[in-house]
C-alpha cells in the first residue's frame, strides 16, 4: 500500500468526498463539497489549495475540482479501507452499523498498512470479500449492489460526527475541538493558546459589528475572527 | 562554569521574570525592584528591556523582566527575546508567574521553560482572585508534581513576595539539571531518540542545550531558533532529515508535528490541572463579575456607544484637566524669564547674553515642560484602560471596523495614543504581531494629530477663528484621521497585497487597576517622551536662537539671518498653498525638528510673545492661508523624534525615508488643494 506522504486525515476526508461527488461527472464544485461536508466554503477553498499543492487535485481558477490520477488512487484507497473496516466491525465483531460507520470513519485514517493487510487477509479467508480484495455485498448493506457507489449516504468526514466549523455555532453553544485546519502563524498561535483537538469550547459572544467572536476555552476568554474560527472544526455538544 | 560567570559578572544572583501577558508580571517586577529599575532596549531588536535591582539579606539580586509571552515558540520578536535570554544568557533562576485563575494556559509556558531545563520557581499569582471564584489551587501538590518550588502570591498586595525571594535565593544555590520530559507518543519518541543520539554525537550542540529540547524544536521546524545557532555539520545534517521525519510522523498521527506537540503538552497540563485545581461544583456555571461587565461592554447595541463614551471621557480628562496646568507652567516660566532677565541685567550681562538665557534656555526648557500635563494625563488614562482590561475589549469591539480599513483591532490603541504623542504611539505598535499590520500602523501614525500640533492650531485659531475654535480644531483632527484611513487603505492595497493577519487574542478578566502600577506605567511612558523628545526640543530651541542671531551683527530673526535665508530658499514652493513668505517656510523647516517649534520660531521671527504673535499673524496672514498652513503642519514630515522612533521600530532606513517622503507630498498636496479650492469658492 503506497501512500503519498503528508496527507492529513482531513485531507483524506476531502479526497473521499470529492471522489464520491465526482462519480460520473467531470468535476465537483466547491459549493457542493461545502454543502456535503456542511462546512464553510472558505475552509474548503483552503483545503483544496493544499490538495492542489500536493498534486492530488486540479482546478482552473474557480472551475470545478478534478481529482488527478494520484488523487483518485489515494481517495479510492481510503474508501476501500473504510469499507473493509466497516464490514469487519459489523459482520465479524457484531458492532451496531451506526457505531461501526462512525468508528470506520476515524479508523480509516490511522490504521497501519500492516493491520490493514492482515484484516484484508482475514476478510478474504472468511469469505467476506472477494479474493481480489473487492468488497462483496451483503444483506445488511442495502443499496450496495453496484460496486462501491453510494455505499454510504453521508460524507464520512466531518459530517458523520456532527461536525461544524466553530464560527457556525450559536452564542451559548458548546463543542469539542476536533481539528484545526488553519495554517502558518495563525495555526501555531491557536495551538499555543490551547485551541487543540479534544478541548471544550463555548461561544460567549459576537462583537457589535458582527466580528470577531469571543470564546471560552480552558477557563479563559479568547477572541477569534470568524474567518479564523472557520478553520477550527468542532463536534457540537447538544 | 557558565553559572559562575553570570553571577560574577553582575555580582549577584540573576533572576529572569517570565509569564503570560496579564499574569501580573509587571506588578511583581515593580514590587520587587521599586524605583531601582531602568528601561532600555534589548540589543539588536526593538523589544523593551526592563532591568532592576534588589537586595535580600545584603545580597544583590539582578532582575530581568522578560517580555510577556504565551509561549516560547519564538514566532514574534518578544518570544525570541525571552527564549534567547533563557537559552543563551542562562539566568540563575527563572521566576515563572502564573495566573492561578487561568492555570492551564499559563502552564503551557511553564512546560516549555521546564523542557528547556531552566531553573524555575513558580509564583502562583492572583491566588486571592482564584479563591473569590471558589477555585482552589494546591500549591504544594503542583510543587511535588513538577519538582520545583511553587509560592502562592498576590503581587498587587505584596503577599508572598518575601517567601518568593527566599525560594529564589535557595534555588539559585542548588541548580536543577533535569529537564522535564513529556511523553510525545511512541512514534514521536522513536524519532526523537534518533535525533537526540545524532545531536549527542555532534558534541558542540550537546554542551550548550538540552538535547531533547533541541530535538523537539528541530522536529517542529522552529527556524528562528536554528538561525540563532552556530552553523555546524550535525545541525545541517539534521535539518536535511527534518522534513522526512516530519512527514513520517504526520502520516503516523494523521496530524502535523506542531499539533502533536501542542496536544501532548496540553495533555500533560490537563493531567496536572486535574490533580491541582479543585473547583466547587455549584459555581461552575455562575457568571463572574467579569462576565457581567462584558455582557454590557461588548453588547451588540451598547458596545460601540460605551467605547465612544470612554474615548470622549479620556479626551476630556486629558485636555480639560490639562489645560489649566499648562497655563500655570507658562506663567511660571514667564516669571522665571523676567526674574532671570532682570537678574542678568543687574549683573551687567550683554543684551545678547540675556536673550540667550531668557529666550534660548529658559524658553527651551519651558517649551518641553509645557507638554507634561497633557502627556501625563493621557498616559494615565491609557494605563488605566489597559490595566483594567478594557483595552483588549476596545480592540475586540473595533476590529471589524479596523479590519475593513486594512488594519487590526490592536492598531486602534497606537492610533489613539498618536493623539498624545506619536513617539510612544509608534512604540506601542509592538503589540501587533503581524509585521505588515505593524508597518502600516507605524507609517500612518504621524497623521494622527499629536498634542505637539495643538499649540500651532491654538495660535492660528486664536488669530482668525476664535468664534469657531472647537470646530476648526476638530476639523483638523478629523482630517488627520481621514487621511490615515485613506493612506492606510492605499498602502494595504498596493504595498502589502494579499497579506493576512490574525486576531487570536486573549480577553483578560476585568481587574481594578492599582494606583501604583498605573502611576509607574504612566511615568515610564511620559519620562520616555521627555527623554526622547525633550532633549531634541530643547536643543532645537537653542539652535533656532543661534541661527536667528547669526551671522554676527544681523538683527535677530531678520531675513538676513541664517534662519531668514533658509526660509527664503524654501518659500516659493509654498506659494500655491498661500503661505509663500519666508517666515512661514522657516517655521516649517524648524517644525520638522518638533512641530510645536513652529510657534516658537514664528515668535522669534516676529520678535514677540505669544499674545503679540496672535495680533501680528492676524494682520499679516489671511484666514484661508492660515488654515492651509495648519493642514500642512498636521500632515507634513513627522518630527525628528518620531522619525527616530520610526527608524527604530521598522529597523529600516528605507521605510523611514518613505514615511518622510510620502507625508511631505501629502501635506503639500492637501495644503494646495485647501488654498486653491478655498480661493475658487471665494474664501480667500
Amino acid at each position: 500500500m503506497t501512500e503519498v506522504a503528508g496527507i492529513t486525515a482531513s485531507m483524506q476526508d476531502y479526497l473521499e468526498t470529492i471522489l464520491e461527488l465526482t462519480d460520473g461527472q467531470d468535476g465537483v464544485r466547491i459549493t457542493d463539497i461545502a454543502a456535503k461536508l456542511n462546512i464553510a466554503k472558505a475552509s474548503v477553498n483552503q483545503a483544496i489549495a493544499k490538495l492542489k499543492e500536493q498534486g492530488l487535485v486540479r482546478q482552473n481558477s474557480y472551475g470545478p475540482v478534478i481529482l488527478t490520477d494520484i488523487g483518485r488512487e489515494q481517495a479510492a484507497k481510503v474508501r476501500q479501507r473504510h469499507h473493509k473496516l466497516r464490514k469487519f466491525l459489523i459482520e465479524v465483531l457484531g458492532v451496531n452499523p451506526k457505531v461501526a460507520e462512525k468508528d470506520a470513519c476515524l479508523m480509516e485514517h490511522v490504521v497501519s498498512p500492516e493491520t490493514m493487510a492482515r484484516l484484508t487477509e482475514y476478510l478474504i479467508e472468511h469469505g467476506k470479500i472477494e479474493s481480489n480484495g473487492d468488497v462483496k455485498c451483503s444483506q445488511q448493506e442495502a443499496g450496495c449492489g453496484n460496486a462501491n457507489i453510494n455505499y454510504r449516504k453521508e460524507g464520512c468526514a466531518l459530517k458523520s460526527v456532527q461536525t461544524k466549523a466553530l464560527n457556525e455555532l450559536q452564542v451559548g453553544a458548546k463543542g469539542i475541538i476536533i481539528r484545526v485546519v488553519a495554517q502558518g502563524a495563525v495555526r501555531r498561535r491557536m495551538l499555543e493558546m490551547g485551541v487543540t483537538p479534544g478541548t471544550e469550547v463555548t461561544v460567549k459572544g459576537v462583537a457589535p459589528f458582527g466580528d470577531p467572536m469571543e470564546f471560552v476555552i480552558k477557563g479563559y476568554n479568547l477572541s477569534l475572527r470568524k474567518a479564523e474560527a472557520a478553520d477550527v472544526f468542532v463536534e457540537e455538544l447538544l | 562554569m557558565e553559572e559562575m560567570q553570570s553571577q560574577q559578572a553582575s555580582g549577584g544572583i540573576v533572576v529572569a521574570l517570565a509569564g503570560n501577558p496579564n499574569s501580573g508580571k509587571t506588578t511583581l517586577f515593580n514590587e520587587l525592584t521599586g524605583s531601582r529599575q531602568h528601561v532600555g532596549n534589548w540589543p539588536g531588536v526593538t523589544v523593551e528591556k526592563k532591568e532592576g535591582r534588589m537586595f535580600f539579606a545584603g545580597q544583590p539580586i539582578q532582575i530581568v523582566d522578560l517580555p510577556g509571552t504565551y509561549s516560547l515558540g519564538a514566532y514574534s520578536e518578544d518570544e525570541a527575546v525571552a527564549r534567547n535570554y533563557i537559552v543563551f544568557d542562562k539566568p540563575d533562576v527563572v521566576v515563572n508567574i502564573i495566573d492561578a485563575v487561568n492555570i492551564e494556559r499559563n502552564l503551557y509556558l511553564t512546560v516549555q521553560l521546564l523542557e528547556m531545563g531552566a531553573n524555575v520557581v513558580i509564583a502562583l499569582n492572583m491566588i486571592d482572585e482564584a479563591q473569590a471564584r471558589q477555585v482552589e489551587v494546591r500549591a504544594e501538590k503542583l510543587s511535588t508534581l513538577l519538582g520545583i518550588p511553587v509560592v502562592p502570591t498576590v503581587a498587587t498586595k505584596n503577599h508572598g513576595v518575601k517567601e518568593l525571594i527566599e525560594q529564589v535565593v535557595a534555588a539559585a544555590k542548588c541548580k536543577k539539571n533535569e529537564a522535564l520530559r513529556i511523553n510525545y507518543g511512541r512514534e514521536m519518541e522513536a524519532v526523537l531518540e534518533a535525533v537526540i543520539s545524532e545531536i549527542k554525537r555532534g558534541n558542540a550542540l550537546n554542551e550548550r542545550f538540552d538535547p531533547r529540547w533541541l530535538a523537539v524544536n528541530l522536529l517542529t521546524g522552529d527556524l528562528k531558533l536554528i538561525e540563532g545557532l552556530v552553523n555546524n555539520d550535525t545541525l545541517n545534517r539534521l535539518l536535511l532529515k527534518q522534513r522526512e521525519y516530519a512527514k513520517n510522523l504526520e502520516q503516523a498521527y494523521g496530524d502535523d508535528v506542531e499539533t502533536i506537540v501542542a496536544e501532548k503538552r496540553y495533555g500533560f497540563i490537563s493531567g496536572l490541572a486535574k490533580e491541582v485545581v479543585v473547583k466547587r461544583q455549584s459555581v461552575a456555571d455562575r457568571l463572574t463579575m467579569s462576565d457581567r461587565i462584558d455582557k454590557i461592554v461588548t453588547n451588540r447595541y451598547l458596545g460601540i456607544p460605551i467605547f465612544l463614551l470612554l474615548m470622549w471621557a479620556m479626551f476630556q480628562f486629558t485636555f480639560t484637566l490639562g489645560d489649566p496646568m499648562i497655563e500655570w507652567i507658562e506663567t511660571l516660566f514667564e516669571w522665571l524669564g523676567e526674574a532671570g532677565g532682570s537678574l542678568l541685567e543687574s549683573a551687567g550681562a550683554s543684551e545678547l547674553m540675556k536673550s540667550f538665557f531668557v529666550d534660548g534656555l529658559i524658553g527651551g526648557i519651558g517649551s518641553v515642560l509645557v507638554f507634561m500635563p497633557n502627556i501625563l494625563l493621557l498616559f494615565f488614562a491609557i494605563s488605566l484602560l489597559e490595566d483594567s482590561g478594557y483595552m483588549a475589549r476596545a480592540a475586540y469591539v473595533m476590529d471589524r471596523f479596523m479590519h475593513s480599513l486594512g488594519l487590526h483591532g490592536k492598531s486602534f490603541i497606537p492610533m489613539l495614543m498618536g493623539f498624545g504623542c506619536n513617539v510612544p504611539a509608534i512604540m506601542a505598535t509592538r503589540t501587533l504581531e503581524n509585521k505588515q499590520d505593524r508597518l502600516i500602523t507605524i507609517l500612518i501614525n504621524p497623521l494622527m494629530s499629536c498634542s505637539a500640533r495643538l499649540p500651532v492650531y491654538v495660535l492660528f485659531v486664536g488669530a482668525f477663528f476664535s468664534a469657531y475654535e472647537g470646530l476648526v480644531i476638530f476639523s483638523l483632527y478629523m482630517l488627520g484621521i481621514v487621511m490615515a484611513i485613506f493612506i492606510g487603505m492605499l498602502f494595504k492595497r498596493f504595498l502589502f497585497k494579499g497579506e493576512t493577519s490574525h486576531f487570536v487574542m486573549e480577553l483578560p478578566p476585568y481587574r481594578i487597576p492599582t494606583l501604583k502600577s498605573t502611576f509607574i506605567h504612566m511615568w515610564e511612558r511620559s519620562s520616555s517622551f521627555i527623554r526622547k523628545a525633550g532633549t531634541i526640543i530643547f536643543a532645537v530651541v537653542v539652535v533656532i536662537w543661534v541661527l536667528s542671531n547669526l551671522p554676527a551683527g544681523v538683527e535677530t530673526a531678520s531675513s538676513e539671518s541664517y534662519l531668514g535665508q533658509i526660509g527664503s530658499l524654501v518659500a516659493p514652493v509654498f506659494a500655491p498653498a498661500g503661505f509663500g513668505s519666508w517666515e512661514a517656510s522657516a517655521a516649517l523647516v524648524f517644525g520638522i525638528l518638533a512641530k510645536e517649534v513652529v510657534v516658537g520660531t514664528l515668535g522669534i521671527i516676529y520678535g514677540v510673545e505669544e499674545a503679540g504673535l496672535t495680533k501680528i499673524i492676524a494682520a499679516q496672514w489671511t484666514p484661508l492661508a492660515a488654515y492651509a498652513f495648519m493642514v500642512m503642519t498636521l500632515l507634513y514630515i513627522p518630527c525628528v523624534a518620531t522619525i527616530g522612533a520610526i527608524k527604530r521600530e521598522t529597523n529600516s532606513w528605507g521605510w523611514t525615508a518613505f514615511a518622510v517622503g510620502y507625508s511631505l507630498i501629502l501635506g503639500w498636496l492637501m495644503a494646495v488643494i485647501v488654498y486653491q479650492v478655498g480661493s475658487l469658492l471665494g474664501l480667500g
